[in-house]
């Protein structure tokens, strides 16, 4: 935060070096070989809390028992696998644990339809390989490799998007926990402390459907949409607020009622029931995340600042959501439908302007 | 232990305060009696109840069991122990009988606290003020649950004069913080004050007070503690106190977890049973191992695949969770959190079987026979009584006519409306399927208000009745929760809708707002018309006729307008159908045409638009479209030159002939009468029947024969002279052919008889 150098976004332990160190020096409990700190102070520094005077703020806010879990799992040498729908921190999780745990979130692989073998293991500069021979020298270890020599945590993104022989390659080094390298004639041993975090998208599934051995090598926990509106209606409107910033929108902020309006009716269309509980809903064929329904107040906010008057109105409120919800033509129109008619309609004025522009929209 | 019993008062009984259904607090209890090997045990639970407490160490006896009073007048009102095998006042009811020594219940009689729990502000065992003591307790552990917290401290102690330290420390302070503001706080006095007075009638009697232990709640501890006095003889006599009758009953793990409060239920007995069977082998985490072992096995057996591996990881997760918080074992929350990240892939879901088996269990207890007659048993029989039915009660089949309307010129309201009263009880029976009613529908669509039943008693009957005992303590109760399972697990919204139709029979409003609640929620994912509209039907009949019965079917309103709107969107996609589905979705509509008749709130304009839509459209089955035009004249949503614009239309030239004679098919299934008069309409048949070729009218034959089948010999010959008008002929001079056929027709028809209809 302090180093005014011109980098779009640092890692997250660079970020937050205050916390670390603060939650660091205020150390009370037993620290974990490899760990930087001890497992209590890493559930401090994602949850938020206090170390000596000063404020950790909250990293992840919902499911506090989610990540126990997850420290917990890593505490155990387990891998630990996060899964969930697009846009439900798992990536940002991920990060603030290996930063918490070794200062460090950079061993990075990013999980691709191209990623190889030989990113997860190592692979050869070629040209010191063809010049010299095989030697440790000409040796591109792979962020795993070096987490193993060093005994920290390997992060992997979007694991399911690699291809499955890729996937393969990580069970012998999570069973075995060492690397074998037949050129140089020797096996690289994790040190104590190594782990690999992975993620996983749940709309992916059947992309490059894990396999049941390399599941099993993983501790899972599923990560869930934000528990209450209010949490839902605080994270959108400071993502809002800052995009706007970087994109000039020329727009006013969205006030709080549109913000509720978007956040209710996508919670309810995605968790299949009206908010009070009372009236089970048909659900959607697109997920209706909260990243979604940040970018749809963005669009929202364009609309109004380059066509209409600076504030958004129903109208333009109405076609994103027509744009957002009915991804596929038949099932989710009448889904739609169904939710205009049913609880929209019936919501009092504060909503009738919505409904109104929406159901003309489906005429 | 030595240690605690020196510190304590030598003059005093020793007062173990426990948790109700407690495994560590029934083990270290054991401990405590085992030690002080004392003459007289005095646990808490109604005084009235020591002669049942022999049935409780039977060697048939099987826990989980219950004792329970309830008073013998209506409104019944129950109290309930239940006692599971880990239960702390079981087991000292099982070691008094084991060691010889005698065991008492001291805690108000019956009668007395039944009697005050039906006064006003007190309700059993808990006030809405100690229930905020829970859940900020729940909120301080970091647990989020005093549950969790309870096991954590307590269930996990092995430590006897942890448990007791630990339960004395709470159960005071948890009184510091209510005493007084509680609502049921003058109860507690009461009930103190009574147990105080059968301790010291104890003394009186002269035992010595070391060898008397008393086992109470935690919280009363205090309570029996402080030096307030006993209840006097005259105290005694102002309270009040109402009649009631007692039983001994089976209970279920089940019904034990389904139960909440404190003192009351145990949301996890069977794992709580792991946790006395550990405290019983000394292996402080056979719960822990057990519960995810078991888990597996039931995984397994399910068809599942779970590797060892994972119980391994599992539990190593389970001690790292508690290790996080700083306990050595893991609670049930650890267990279960465990399970599912390493057994579960991260989803309840893929174990929530398994996790229910392990955790509730399906034990059931057992009671010798020859223990005493059961609540709804004495409720069947009163209500038999009351209602007038005594006489039925034979092996011989009786027929019992009722009329549920109100019966003037009787003095009392109940008279009035007696065959009423009546019905909804019978057919609470029929609902708890008890074979002695048996109900005969009859001409249930013509008069809603005559019921027609058959009456016979079998010993069959008196079993299901006891059995009818485990799901409530009445014939209500009993029905209400029978009830309420079968919409639970009802699938179908047809089914859901015949239970609110059901529950209106029972004269039982919160049961069907219920069940509309449940059809609400399955509603959403029933896609199916013909299922809507046989669902529509039935909460229209029930809307029709609720009336008669005394309840109001306001509630169902909203519901039959959702189901509505969503056959109107769902109806013009699914007439793309081949003629098999056509069939259904004709009657179908029907149904929901004469549900949109019956009922104004329903959105006619729409229903009328999504039949036009029908009706115009050339891409959906021609018989549905038929149909749907049909219906709009029976509307009079069709005028005459529509009609006919529709007729030349569907039935020209360039529409082949399977299709129009479809289309005609359809179209006459309704107001044939309005149909026979229209001489323009049998003129376009008759000029799109001469349009055809030999071949196509073959093919149009077999729709056409179908369409005039239902039609009755009157209206086929009104036909007929139609036909004869159009075709110039006078109807008197038709020769009639009676004497046999022509050759010339006999020809035909037998080359008709070779034609094969089922190729078509």
């Amino acid at each position: 935060m302090a180093t005014k150098i011109k980098v779009q976004r640092l890692p997250a332990e660079q970020m937050f070096q205050k916390e670390i160190n603060a939650l660091i020096a205020a150390e009370k409990d037993p620290v974990p070989t490899g760990w930087k700190m001890s497992p209590r102070s890493v559930l401090t520094y994602i949850t938020g809390g206090k170390a000596g005077k000063t404020i950790i703020t909250p990293k992840y806010i919902g499911n506090r028992r989610l990540v126990e879990i997850a420290i917990a799992t890593l505490v155990t040498d387990r891998a630990l696998l996060l899964i969930g729908e697009p846009g439900t921190a798992k990536s940002w999780l991920s990060e603030h644990l290996s930063a918490a745990i070794n200062g460090d979130s950079t061993k990075v692989i990013q999980g691709t339809a191209g990623t190889t073998e030989e990113q997860i293991r190592y692979s050869w500069n070629y040209a010191m390989l063809v010049s010299q021979g095989p030697s440790p020298e000409a040796m591109l270890k792979s962020p795993v490799y070096n987490a193993m020599e060093t005994g920290t945590i390997a992060r992997i993104e979007e694991i399911s998007r690699c291809a499955s022989e890729v996937q393969d390659a990580l069970i012998s080094i999570l069973s075995e926990k060492r690397i074998a390298v037949p050129e140089l004639g020797f096996e690289v041993p994790a040190k104590k402390g190594f782990s690999v975090i992975a993620t996983a998208n749940t709309r992916d599934k059947g992309v490059n459907e894990m396999s049941a051995a390399l599941k099993r090598r993983f501790n899972i926990v599923v990560l869930p949409a934000p528990a209450d509106l209010e949490s839902e209606m605080d994270i959108v409107k400071t993502r809002v607020e800052q995009l706007s910033e970087n994109l000039d929108l020329n727009s006013e902020l969205p006030e709080q009622e549109v913000v509720e309006k978007v956040c209710t009716i996508f919670r309810e269309l995605r968790m299949g029931e009206t908010l009070d509980g009372k009236q089970k809903l048909k659900t959607t064929t697109g997920v209706l995340s909260t990243a979604e329904a940040i970018s749809l107040l963005a669009n929202s906010m364009a609309l109004a600042g380059s066509f209409g008057n600076g504030v958004i109105t129903d109208y333009d409120l109405a076609a994103g959501l027509q744009g957002a919800i009915v991804k596929d033509e038949e099932k989710d129109s009448l889904a739609w439908k169904e939710y205009l008619e049913n609880i929209l309609k019936k919501r009092g004025l504060k909503w009738a302007g919505l409904y109104k522009e929406c159901k003309e929209l489906n005429e | 232990m030595d240690d605690m019993l020196q510190v304590h008062n030598a003059d005093k009984p020793v007062i173990f305060g426990i948790r109700h259904l407690s495994p560590a607090g029934a083990w270290h209890l054991r401990g405590l009696l085992d030690k002080i090997m004392p003459e007289l045990v005095l646990v808490e639970g109604p005084s009235d109840f020591s002669e049942e407490i022999v049935c409780l160490p039977d060697k048939n006896t099987k826990p989980p069991v219950a004792i329970m009073a309830y008073t013998s007048e209506p409104p019944v009102r129950t109290i309930l122990y239940p006692f599971a095998r880990y239960s702390p006042e079981y087991q000292a009811v099982l070691w008094a009988y084991e060691n010889h020594k005698e065991c008492r219940f001291i805690d108000l009689p019956s009668g007395i606290f039944l009697a005050l729990s039906g006064c006003e502000g007190s309700d059993e065992d808990t006030g809405e003020e100690k229930w905020a003591v829970y859940d900020k307790l729940s909120g301080l552990s970091g647990d989020g649950s005093h549950e969790t917290f309870w096991e954590r401290t307590l269930e996990h102690s092995s430590d006897f004069a942890g448990y007791w330290k630990g339960a004395e420390v709470f159960g005071k302070n948890l009184r510091a913080l209510t005493a007084g503001q509680d609502s049921s706080y003058a109860e507690t006095v009461v009930r103190e004050a009574y147990m105080k007075r059968q301790i010291k009638e104890a003394l009186d009697l002269g035992i010595p007070p070391e060898k008397i232990v008393v086992v109470t709640g935690a919280y009363h501890v205090e309570g029996l503690e402080n030096g307030t006095p006993p209840l006097s003889d005259e105290e005694l006599k102002e309270l009040p106190c109402v009649e009631t009758q007692k039983t001994l009953m089976p209970y279920s793990y089940y019904r034990l977890s389904s139960r909440s409060g404190y003192g009351a239920g145990n949301k996890a007995p069977a794992y709580y049973e792991l946790l006395w069977e550990g405290f019983q082998r000394g292996e402080a985490s056979y719960a822990a191992r057990s519960y995810l072992s078991r888990l597996a096995a039931w995984q397994r057996k399910n068809g599942n695949i779970v590797s060892s591996a994972e119980v391994i990881e599992a539990t190593r997760l389970s001690f790292a969770l508690a290790g996080l918080r700083g306990y050595k074992l893991p609670a049930l929350r650890d267990l279960r959190d465990a399970a599912v990240t390493c057994m579960g892939h991260g989803k309840l879901g893929e174990i929530a079987m398994a996790v229910a088996d392990t955790e509730i269990g399906t034990t059931i207890g057992f009671l010798p026979q020859g223990t005493s007659r059961t609540s709804i048993q004495n409720d069947f029989y009163r209500q038999l009584d009351e209602l007038n039915l005594k006489r039925y009660f034979s092996v011989t089949a009786d027929d019992l006519r009722l009329d549920l309307r109100e019966k003037l010129g009787v003095k009392s309201q109940k008279a009035a409306f007696m065959d009423l009263e009546r019905s909804f009880f019978l057919h609470r029976l029929r609902v708890l399927g008890i074979s002695f009613v048996s109900f005969n529908p009859g001409h249930q669509d013509r008069a809603t208000w005559a019921e027609n039943w058959v009456l016979r008693w079998t010993p069959e009957a008196e079993i299901e009745i006891v059995e009818a005992q485990l799901k409530g303590d009445t014939v209500l109760l009993a029905a209400a929760f029978q009830m309420k399972e079968e919409a639970e697990n009802g699938g179908s919204i047809a089914s859901v809708a015949k239970i609110i139709e059901q529950s209106f029979l029972c004269g039982m409003p919160e049961t069907a707002s219920y069940a509309t609640s449940i059809l609400q929620k399955i509603a959403v994912d029933a896609a199916s018309v013909e299922e809507i509209a046989e669902t529509a039907r039935q909460l229209s009949l029930v809307i029709q006729y609720g009336s008669i019965r005394k309840i109001s079917s306001e509630p169902l309103v909203p519901i039959l307008n959702q189901l509505f709107l969503r056959a109107c969107l769902l109806l013009p996609g699914c007439c793309i159908c081949d003629d098999n589905a056509s069939h259904g979705l004709v009657q179908s509509i029907g149904i929901l045409n004469e549900t949109a008749v019956c009922h104004e709130f329903l959105p006619s304009e729409r229903w009328v638009n999504v039949m036009k839509e029908i009706a115009d459209r050339d891409d959906l089955n021609t018989k549905v479209s038929g149909y749907a035009a049909a219906v709009l004249l029976e509307r009079g949503e069709l005028s005459n030159e529509e009609l006919e614009l529709k007729v030349e239309r569907r039935l020209s030239k360039g529409v082949p002939a399977d299709l129009g004679a479809g289309w005609f098919e359809g179209f006459s299934m309704k107001n044939r009468y309005a149909l026979i008069t229209r001489t323009s309409l049998w003129k376009s048949l008759d000029k799109y029947l001469d349009t055809l070729d030999d071949e196509e009218f073959k093919r149009a034959l077999l729709f056409l024969r179908r369409a005039f089948a239902d039609f009755t010999s009157a209206d086929k010959d009104a036909i007929a002279e139609n036909l004869g008008e159009i075709w110039h002929l006078d109807t008197q001079e038709i020769p009639v052919e009676e004497e046999g056929l022509s050759q010339e027709s006999q020809v035909m028809l037998d080359e008709l008889d070779d034609f094969d209809f089922g190729d078509i």
